[in-house]
């Protein structure tokens, strides 16, 4: 077992260190510098090229990177300049991570719901109904679907504040706004699997033993066709908790989701890196557990993996 | 397949859960009392547009921080609605020569209770020019004696910068010429005070929050929710605290501004700027406001480009001048805000007395397009050029890569091909990038644009001087510079004067620009509130007479 855990530990840091080694080089690709201003002249940028480093050879600047990055230093923000790239994910993460476990519980539910609700009443006005939602929310973008939101439940009914975070009332419209998308696609997939497991050979079995058909659908039906929604929900998770750019910045919600496109637009090159490691780590540290106590639940994984 | 699933939800929801554990469990309670606290207070609320990136005076440089910085610094002298009051100097004197400033400093408080010394001032443009404080904005110093050389390198003894607390209570400063405008350009952020003992302490992380700062001004920054929200209060220290009327400034960080229009329209903000698409509607409504932000646009020619001679041609340029429609071009692109720019110089730049536009009314190019004139010009340049037929003459455009970039450049070219039959290709690119071409002078015209560092012609006209820090035209021409060079030594501010406006008609008779438009903004405000400022130069909006009297 640690064997398995030390192989697993291994590759995950390879491929944190592969991610890091072409973000670093290839965010200096981008043309431009982080210092070009309209006002800036040539001599000081020179100052400033100098006071962060960026003048010696880009081996030494990569070497010192990563030895910073060992110690955990994703080094200050160029452009929030006395802020570090730790303090703005310290800082930013917890709300979009909030706000993404409310959106994944909200969609699981709803979804779901939906799902069964049509399969239950295929081919009949319910189902069309649910299923026409599902499309809706597919299809419709959260920069639609949020300002509409903000309209009728802010400005026309004054239920709602139409932006910001500051307390329950205000995150009722981006987790619907940011849910919308699996709920759809959560839905969908409920009502497939719904209907395929209708036709299985222990639903007519339970259908022989004179259950009736209440009990048919919740013991039999729906527990075996929510697998395949849990499957997805994997992925849907870990897209909803690292922050959103559309939902965060329609509702002025002070999350992360921004960080990565305006450091890449500012070239702020230690933002940029920070944001790669980060969403890297985050999810190659997931897949690791997840790697680590599948192995222990299913040994043959423990044994075939090595 | 199932388990792997379940065991990946719950690894991310607890490491989520790690991440956020450490975060604030929002502070409901105190939170409703402080509203209950409010309906007794004067509370303004604006939205700006992003955060505020840095807060440190000797660093920042973006339009936030000029404009918080106003309230919560005092620098030796105010500004306000375009004129010098005192601020933490009492009062001033002004050398024979005019280079050498003497300043009284009152009595005043930092918000730790310490006196604002003279001293605090001498630290702080001595950092600002310091090369290792790195101030992408040093240029503001290089008016004081070896104040350029100091930043550049060329000396190392920062006692030989030309600024000098003589006592506790009295700053010198000394400046290389005759500067007209060096008063206002003290309440510029990059000259406000800092504490040495203060800023040492705090070391790399100055300014990094609210209480890792020192203030003087009208108010206090009380809270710094970063990306979220400021809080500013009236400073009970402040030397002229009778004079504020507000309590409270309230400033949450809201980038849509289609969100801050929702917000407002909800009660949540007291002023706002109104999206293009609400423009109209809000003008039909008599409740549009609108003000010069102080930017210029304009297409800058590389008269050095290799194979493209027409773009060294002054007639051929002329002609493009000409054949632009500037009212149509601001109607179609801007929605009907801003201001065809007929001349080059912004018209409220302040002159000798008045503004300058008043004491210099000029008028090069027609607001609507003249394409007679354009075709005469154009048919002058082919001459010159030996050419035929107008649709050899061939250039790429250089712009942004907005949808209204697109837009802008779409309709240049249009008009153009309109108007004189010249087919001109867009090249679209992110703004950094043609910042990089423009330095590289990789470009055949670029649209481009300013904005004014301080309240005087000059910061538009010394940009094209041969040798000039942004001057990547190639345009060089002897009797600009003298007329520059006369104007930015001289002492005789009339006679400074003359010399730029005969500096600006050479520019847009023989130079490398062709001015667009000057930009406006749309804005609307409740009723209520009054004596807000808004600036085309310095902190805008200027919020600290501003009252809400019957807001509640």
């Amino acid at each position: 077992m640690a064997r398995y855990i030390l192989n697993r530990l291994v590759i995950s840091l390879i491929t944190a260190w592969v991610l890091v080694t072409i973000v670093f080089f290839l965010v200096r690709l981008l043309p431009g510098d982080p210092f070009l201003s309209e006002k800036v002249t040539p001599e000081i940028k020179q100052n400033m090229i100098k006071y962060y480093g960026f003048d010696k050879p880009l081996h030494i600047q990569y070497i010192r990177y990563i030895s910073n990055l060992l110690k955990g230093d994703l080094g200050y923000s160029l452009r929030y300049k006395n802020r570090t790239v730790n303090e703005v994910i310290k800082q930013a993460f917890p709300y979009s991570a909030d706000l993404g476990i409310r959106a994944v519980i909200f969609a699981t539910i709803v979804g779901i719901t939906l799902g069964i609700i049509a399969a239950l009443n295929r081919n009949k006005p319910l189902d069309y109904l649910s299923m026409f939602i599902a499309i809706v929310g597919i299809s419709v973008p959260g920069f639609v679907i949020g300002p509409l939101l903000q309209y009728i439940f802010a400005i026309k009914l004054k239920l709602l504040p139409v932006a910001q975070w500051k307390g329950f009332a205000y995150t009722i419209m981006p987790t619907f706004a940011l849910s919308l998308g699996s709920i759809a696609l959560i839905a969908r997939l409920m009502r497939a699997s719904m209907l395929d497991v209708v036709n299985q050979d222990y639903i007519k079995t339970a259908k022989s033993k004179g259950l009736s058909p209440t009990q048919i659908v919740w013991k039999h039906q729906i527990r075996n066709a929510i697998l395949p929604v849990i499957t997805v929900l994997g992925p849907v998770t870990a897209t909803l908790l690292t922050g959103t750019f559309v939902i965060e910045q329609i509702f002025a919600i002070p999350g992360l989701g921004k960080f990565y496109i305006l450091g890449i637009q500012n070239l702020d090159y230690s933002m940029v890196l920070g944001m790669t490691v980060f969403y890297g780590l985050f999810l190659i540290a997931a897949n690791f557990i997840v790697d680590i106590i599948y192995g222990i639940i299913d040994p043959r994984i423990r044994i075939g993996g090595k | 397949m199932l388990r792997k699933s379940l065991a990946l939800i719950l690894t991310l929801l607890l490491v989520a859960g790690i991440f956020t554990g450490c975060s604030q469990q929002s502070t409901n309670q105190t939170e409703s009392k402080q509203q209950q606290e409010q309906l007794k207070e004067k509370e303004l609320v604006f939205a700006i547009g992003a955060e505020v990136p840095n807060l440190d005076p000797q660093k920042a440089t973006d339009t936030y921080a000029i404009m918080i910085g106003n309230a919560v610094f005092e620098g030796l002298v105010r500004v306000y609605d375009g004129k010098v009051y005192p601020g933490m100097a009492e009062k001033w004197e002004v050398s024979e020569d005019k280079k050498t400033y003497t300043f009284h400093l009152r009595d005043a408080k930092w918000s730790d209770g310490s006196p604002v010394t003279a001293y605090d001032f001498e630290y702080a443009i001595k950092r600002l020019l310091d090369p290792k404080t790195a101030s992408e904005y040093a240029f503001q110093g290089y008016y004081i004696v070896n104040g350029e050389e100091y930043n550049t390198g060329k000396i190392t003894d920062p006692n030989q910068v030309g600024v000098k607390a003589i006592d506790e209570k009295t700053l010198e400063i000394k400046l290389n010429v005759p500067v007209k405008y060096f008063e206002s350009l003290l309440s510029f952020i990059s000259f406000m005070p800092v504490k040495k003992e203060f800023v040492e302490k705090m070391g790399e992380k100055f300014a990094a929050d609210a209480d890792k700062l020192l203030y003087n001004g009208p108010f206090i920054l009380k809270e710094w929710k970063h990306e979220q929200e400021l809080i500013l209060e009236k400073n009970p220290n402040y030397w002229n605290k009778d004079a504020i009327k507000l309590d409270r400034v309230r400033i949450p960080i809201v980038q849509e501004v289609n969100t801050a229009w929702q917000m407002y329209e909800n009660g949540e903000l007291d002023f706002v700027g109104i999206p293009p698409e609400f423009v109209e509607q809000v003008k039909n409504e008599g409740k549009a406001l609108f003000y010069y932000d102080g930017a210029e646009f304009y297409l800058q020619f590389n008269v050095k480009k290799d194979g493209k001679p027409w773009l060294a041609n002054e007639n051929f340029r002329k002609a493009v001048g000409f054949a632009l429609d500037r009212e149509d071009y601001i109607k179609a692109v801007l929605g009907g805000v801003s201001d065809p720019a007929t001349r080059y110089v912004l018209p409220l730049l302040s002159g000798v007395e008045k503004k300058f536009a008043e004491e210099y009314p000029y008028e090069f190019y027609p607001k609507k397009a003249d394409p007679a004139k354009a075709k005469e010009y154009l048919d002058k340049a082919l001459k010159e050029l030996n050419l035929s037929d107008p649709s050899k003459i061939k250039f790429e455009l250089l712009t942004d890569d907005s949808s209204r970039a697109k837009m802008s450049a779409e309709i240049i070219q249009d008009m153009l091909r309109k108007n004189l039959g010249i087919e001109m290709t867009i090249k679209q690119v992110p703004f950094k990038q043609r910042l990089e071409l423009m330095n590289k002078s990789d470009y055949d015209v670029v649209f481009a644009g300013w904005g004014p560092d301080y309240d005087d012609p000059m910061t538009y006209l010394d940009l094209w001087v041969t040798g000039g820090g942004h001057n990547n035209t190639g345009w060089s021409n002897k009797e600009y510079d003298e007329l520059i060079k006369f104007a930015k030594t001289t002492g005789d501010f009339k006679k400074r004067a003359d010399a730029m406006f005969e500096a600006e008609k050479l520019l847009l008779e023989k130079g490398p620009i062709v001015p667009v438009y000057f930009r406006q903004r749309a804005w609307t405000k409740k009723d209520y509130v009054t004596g807000l400022v808004r600036n085309f130069i310095g902190p805008d909006p200027d919020f600290i007479y501003a009252d809400v009297e019957g807001k509640n």
